[in-house]
Formats: C-alpha cells, sequence, structure tokens
C-alpha cells in the first residue's frame, strides 16, 4: 500500500483532487488483487539478487572469516595456525596502542562530527540566501568535499609544513617562529582541520533540505512575531531533524574508521625511496588512529589473528553506537508524516 | 559600497548587513580554497625553490617544466589507465546491478519485500573499510590478489547506496508505464530494459559518476590489493615523486601531478554538477 503512494506521488502532482481520487478508486478497481498474479515472487527476488548475493559474498563472508582468523595465531603466510581461544581479544586488552587507539578515535569522532554538522548546517544557511553570486560561494565551499582523500592530505601536507608551508610563511611575517604543525602536540588537530574542510558535502545536503521547507511556513511565523533565530530553532530544525540525524549516523561510522589519513600524513611519506605509509611507527601519536593500529598488524607486523580480533572489537563497538544513535532518534528527530508514508520529497 | 552610507534607517543596515555578509562569506571562501591555491602555486616553484626556507608567496620563475616531470617521472599514463582498467568495468557493472536492485524494489512485489529493504538500508552502514581487510585475506586464499577480479565482483554486487538511488527514482514514475507493456505481453526484464532504463539516463549518468569518482578517490583499496605495476593514480600520488638522481622527495613535482590528479574529478564535477547534489540530496535526505 505504501509504496503505491509513493509511485502515484510523481504522477498526479498537477491533477486536480476531484480526478485524483477518481483516478485513483478507477486504480485500485483494475488494479489491486490482479496486479498480483502478473509474475511470480522469484522475479522481485531476481532482481534484487546482486545485492543479497553480493553482500553475502563479499561482506557477510568476509566478516565473519576475518571472526574465525581472531581466535588463530594466523600469520597471513604459513600454514602452521592454531587455535588460540580468546588469546587475542586478552592480548587488546593488555595493549596500551589499542586503549590510545580507541581514545584517539573517540576524540576524534566527538569532535569533527558535530564540528562538521554544525560548520555544514551554518553555512548551509548562509549560502541559503538570495545574494548575488551565491553560487559561487556554494560551489567553493562544496569543492572540498569532491576531491580525493589523497589530494586533500597532500595538500594539508603543503600548507602546513614546517619549513615551506603557507602558514608558517603568514607566521612568520608577525615574528612568530616556526611550528611543527604536522608534529605531535598540533598533529591531531590539523588532523581534524582536514576533516572540516569537507564540512561542504554536509552543506549541500542540509541546503537541499532548507530549499524543501515551504516559505509560507517561515513567513507566517514572522507574521506572528517570531525572530530569525526562533524561525530556525522552532521550524528549521525541527524540519531538518531527520536530515541531521542520517548524517550524523553515516558521519560517526564513517570518521570512526579514518585510517588514509593519518597515514599519508606521517612525515615519513615521500620522504626518501620507498615511500614511508606502510610503516606506521611514523604516524604521529596525535594521528595514531584505531584503524593505524589495525592496518599494522595486517601489513607490517603479520600478526593477521590479532588484527582481525582488533577489527571485530571496532565492528562490535561501531554496532553498538550505531544502535544507540537509532535508539535515541526517537528523542530528538523530528518526522513530519508518518515514516512510512511518504518516501521522501525531492 | 566603502563607508558611504547614503542615509539611516533600515536601507542602510540592510546594506550594512549585506556587507558583513559578503565579507563573511568572502574570508571562509578564501580559507576553503587555501590549499588549492597554495598547491598551484607551490608546483610552479622550482625543485631548489620548493625547498628553500625562504618562502615567497608567488614563485620566483614559474616552473610549467614541473607539470610535464609529474608526467615522465613516473608512469603517470600507466597509473591512469590502471586506473581507467577498474573504474570502468566497476562503475558500469554496479550502476546495472544497483538499477535492477533499486527497479526490484521499487516496482515488484514478494513476500519479504519491505523487510529486505529496511536489511539492504541497514547494510549500508556496515563499516566499509573494516571490511575492506578481510576481504583482502581471503581474496589471497584464492588468489584473486593484485587482479582486477575485486572490483568486478564489487560491481556485480550493487550498492544499497545506489540501489536506494535507483529505487526512489524508479517508485515515482506512474504505473501505467508497465500496465500497457503487461498487456503487450512483455517479460519484466524487457520491461526494465526498454521502459525503465531508457528514462532513467539522468539517474544512470548519476550513478557512474559518483561510482567512477569512488574508485579514482579510493587510496585504501588498491593499495593493499595491488601491487605496483596495477596500482591507481591514487596510491601514485600518495608514494610521490623522488629526483632520479639524488632520490630526494620532489615535493613540487608532487604538487603538480596532484594537481592533474585533482583536474578531472574537477572538470567532471563541474560538467555533472547537478548529477552530484542529487545522488547527494537524495540519498542523504532520506535513508
Amino acid at each position: 500500500m505504501s509504496d503505491d503512494a509513493v509511485s502515484d506521488n510523481g504522477a498526479l502532482e498537477a491533477v486536480p483532487p476531484r480526478a485524483l481520487a477518481a483516478r485513483g478508486a478507477a486504480w485500485t478497481l483494475q488494479r489491486g488483487p490482479r496486479r498480483w498474479r502478473r509474475y511470480s515472487p522469484w522475479m522481485f527476488y531476481a532482481f534484487v539478487s546482486p545485492w543479497l548475493l553480493g553482500f553475502l559474498a563479499l561482506t557477510a563472508i568476509p566478516m565473519f572469516y576475518a571472526l574465525g582468523m581472531s581466535f588463530t595465531n594466523f600469520d597471513g603466510l604459513s600454514g602452521h595456525w592454531h587455535w588460540v581461544g580468546f588469546a587475542n581479544y586478552t592480548k587488546a586488552w593488555h595493549d596500551p596502542h589499542f586503549w590510545s587507539g580507541l581514545r584517539t578515535t573517540a576524540v576524534y569522532g566527538v569532535v569533527t562530527v558535530p564540528l562538521s554538522l554544525a560548520g555544514g548546517l551554518g553555512l548551509a544557511v548562509l549560502v541559503n540566501r538570495r545574494l548575488r553570486a551565491v553560487g559561487v560561494f556554494r560551489t567553493i565551499f562544496y569543492l572540498p568535499s569532491v576531491i580525493p582523500v589523497v589530494a586533500t592530505t597532500l595538500m594539508f601536507k603543503l600548507l602546513f609544513d614546517r619549513n615551506t608551508g603557507l602558514l608558517n610563511t603568514v607566521l612568520s611575517w608577525f615574528g612568530v617562529g616556526a611550528v611543527g604543525w604536522l608534529s605531535d602536540p598540533w598533529a591531531f588537530k590539523i588532523m581534524v582541520l582536514l576533516a572540516l574542510w569537507g564540512l561542504g558535502g554536509g552543506m549541500v545536503i542540509f541546503l537541499a533540505g532548507l530549499q524543501g521547507i515551504p516559505a509560507e511556513l517561515l513567513e507566517a511565523a514572522t507574521v506572528d512575531g517570531a525572530g530569525a533565530w526562533q524561525r530556525f530553532r522552532r521550524i528549521t530544525l525541527p524540519i531538518l531533524s531527520p536530515v541531521v540525524f542520517f548524517q550524523f549516523v553515516f558521519a560517526t561510522i564513517a570518521s570512526l574508521q579514518t585510517v588514509v589519513q593519518p597515514l599519508l600524513l606521517s612525515p615519513a611519506v615521500n620522504s626518501g625511496a620507498g615511500g614511508g605509509f606502510t610503516d606506521p611507527t611514523h604516524v604521529q601519536a596525535g594521528d595514531y588512529l584505531y584503524m593505524v593500529h589495525v592496518y599494522a598488524q595486517f601489513f607490517d607486523y603479520q600478526q593477521y589473528g590479532y588484527g582481525a580480533a582488533l577489527l571485530w572489537i571496532l565492528f562490535v563497538v561501531i554496532l553498538v553506537i550505531t544502535a544507540a544513535i537509532l535508539r535515541s532518534s526517537s528523542f530528538w528527530v523530528y518526522y513530519e508524516v508518518e515514516q512510512d508514508g511518504k518516501a521522501g520529497r525531492r | 559600497m566603502s563607508g558611504g552610507g547614503m542615509t539611516f534607517g533600515t536601507r542602510a543596515d540592510q546594506r550594512r548587513s549585506r556587507f558583513l555578509t559578503y565579507t563573511g562569506l568572502i574570508l571562509l571562501a578564501a580559507l576553503f580554497v587555501a590549499p588549492v591555491a597554495w598547491n598551484f602555486l607551490y608546483s610552479l616553484k622550482s625543485a631548489a625553490e620548493s625547498a628553500s626556507i625562504n618562502v615567497h608567496l608567488l614563485p620566483q620563475h614559474a616552473q610549467w617544466g614541473t607539470y610535464k616531470q609529474a608526467l615522465t617521472l613516473i608512469d603517470f599514463w600507466q597509473y591512469l589507465w590502471n586506473t581507467l582498467l577498474i573504474a570502468v568495468p566497476y562503475a558500469t557493472l554496479i550502476t546495472i546491478t544497483s538499477a535492477l536492485v533499486g527497479f526490484g524494489f521499487a516496482r515488484l512485489r514478494a513476500r519479504g519485500r519491505s523487510g529486505l529493504f529496511v536489511l539492504m538500508l541497514a547494510t549500508s552502514m556496515v563499516p566499509q573499510i573494516l571490511t575492506v581487510i578481510p576481504t583482502y585475506v581471503l581474496f589471497t586464499r584464492i588468489h584473486l590478489v593484485n587482479t582486477r577480479w575485486p572490483w568486478v565482483l564489487w560491481g556485480l554486487a550493487a550498492s544499497p547506496f545506489l540501489a536506494f538511488l535507483f529505487r526512489q527514482f524508479f517508485a515515482s514514475l506512474p504505473a501505467e508505464l508497465e500496465d500497457a507493456a503487461i498487456l503487450d505481453g512483455c517479460g519484466w526484464l524487457r520491461i526494465f530494459a526498454r521502459i525503465f532504463l531508457p528514462l532513467s539516463k539522468p539517474v544512470l549518468a548519476t550513478s557512474f559518476i559518483l561510482s567512477f569518482t569512488w574508485v579514482w578517490g579510493d587510496f585504501f583499496t588498491p593499495e593493499i590489493f595491488l601491487n605496483n605495476d596495477k596500482t591507481t593514480l591514487a596510491v601514485a600520488m600518495g608514494n610521490g615523486y623522488t629526483d632520479p638522481v639524488t632520490d630526494t622527495p620532489l615535493s613540487n613535482v608532487l604538487a603538480a601531478g596532484t594537481m592533474f590528479y585533482v583536474l578531472p574529478v574537477l572538470i567532471v564535477f563541474f560538467l555533472a554538477q547537478r548529477s552530484f547534489v542529487r545522488g547527494v540530496a537524495t540519498t542523504g535526505l532520506k535513508g
């Protein structure tokens, strides 16, 4: 039922209500029961099978394979492995890098996700006005989020280089001595900035949401004497909250598995032969996110069993956090219509 | 504009607020552009200047030769070809399979459809980078590492994200479309291929462009799956450039290489801005 309502939306938009009712009635009469007999349900399964089989073969099986591996001392090469029970998990408990990586990643997520959502929303409000050349600004803010992560990271390395970077050059005009932005007390903050540079991606989504808010609603509120902040707080924000919510979920999941940025920001990269990114020991402590530690287990120390255990711990952590966020939605996400009714205003 | 306020009252106020808005926007825009602009200026510096501590904002003598070096010091064209060899089949396949899946969810019925739909949306939340490493270990055992087959398989597996995009589009089309075809005795695969696909050209383009840029921008997967002779431009840029004689890193050439690497993305972005925004907005609005 609900899906039929969806398929009708687009087609019937311009039709006056009475005609719509008549057509709707005819439509049910003609099609309702007969439709079921037109094809076997297997047709549906055939159409969705790429996703179903693909998910089983390329996500579920590898993940359970890793789960099995996490109870072994497999090193990726030799066939001489055996079961070790929970040894890898107790090893993690006593591994200081496990805890520091977890903590750094948690702080990274807690800082970058709200900041980039708030920043994206703020920018969206800023460029959702009738201003000359506003399209240019939208493009400029959005652009960094489509630049591949390798390129944004390399650009940041040049920008914040201790000797030849733009920031230190500008600071030197004011007599500030060279700061090693990519090394430890600062490394983490630069990585956060790098994440924030891409907040235009959220901006575009929020902008689309803002433009779906009926103008009459805001006008009526203005007539009733609501100020700009009140309109934002009482109308805009509740209407946007589902959008904010999904952004929040996906941004959180993405931030917890960040790995490329720290590897490429490490000072060893591009210095000398062979590059250095396969050596996580060069990653600054502030950039040593959880996934860097996982990466090191697999590709530097050949500790596949331990790496798999670390992966599964993070997997469970992400699942729990995601579930908690989804659970919390009823407290702060406002749904204008029943969720299964209309699938998204465009 | 500057300082010459005409009169007081709301008009002047409006002007002032507009002036403030523009000032803020321009400052912000400068911040957002700075990394790219600096990268560009840097790419024009000579090797000596780029390594010197005596930094000038503008290069002393613009050295366009770095761009030639960026193409010749490494096998740039080979890396580009490698990227295309995995990105084009991947984007083509995943667009077709995601369209099929989206069509199934939008137009066909069967028991368990809504449950499966929710499951599909849920799987789009599975942490992807997390699953890449186990897949790598598994694929090592069946000798798929350092081949292009993983991307073919991922393409065949459809993407929940793109399938959702297609589902939203197909669901918005009127039911009369397939009715006539069914009366004519047309099969569902033909209805899909002959009626629905031609109508969905904009979505097909969006899907192809998005999935293509995923591969183009992906560093992690090719870095662990492919050896240097088969790897992509993203990994090549991550490895950087070194002087063939002294083996010192050449960050100015790398900056030029980065410009080459980013340029196609920017061009596609400007040509297909609508597609980008549509893809992001539709799927971001409701999950």
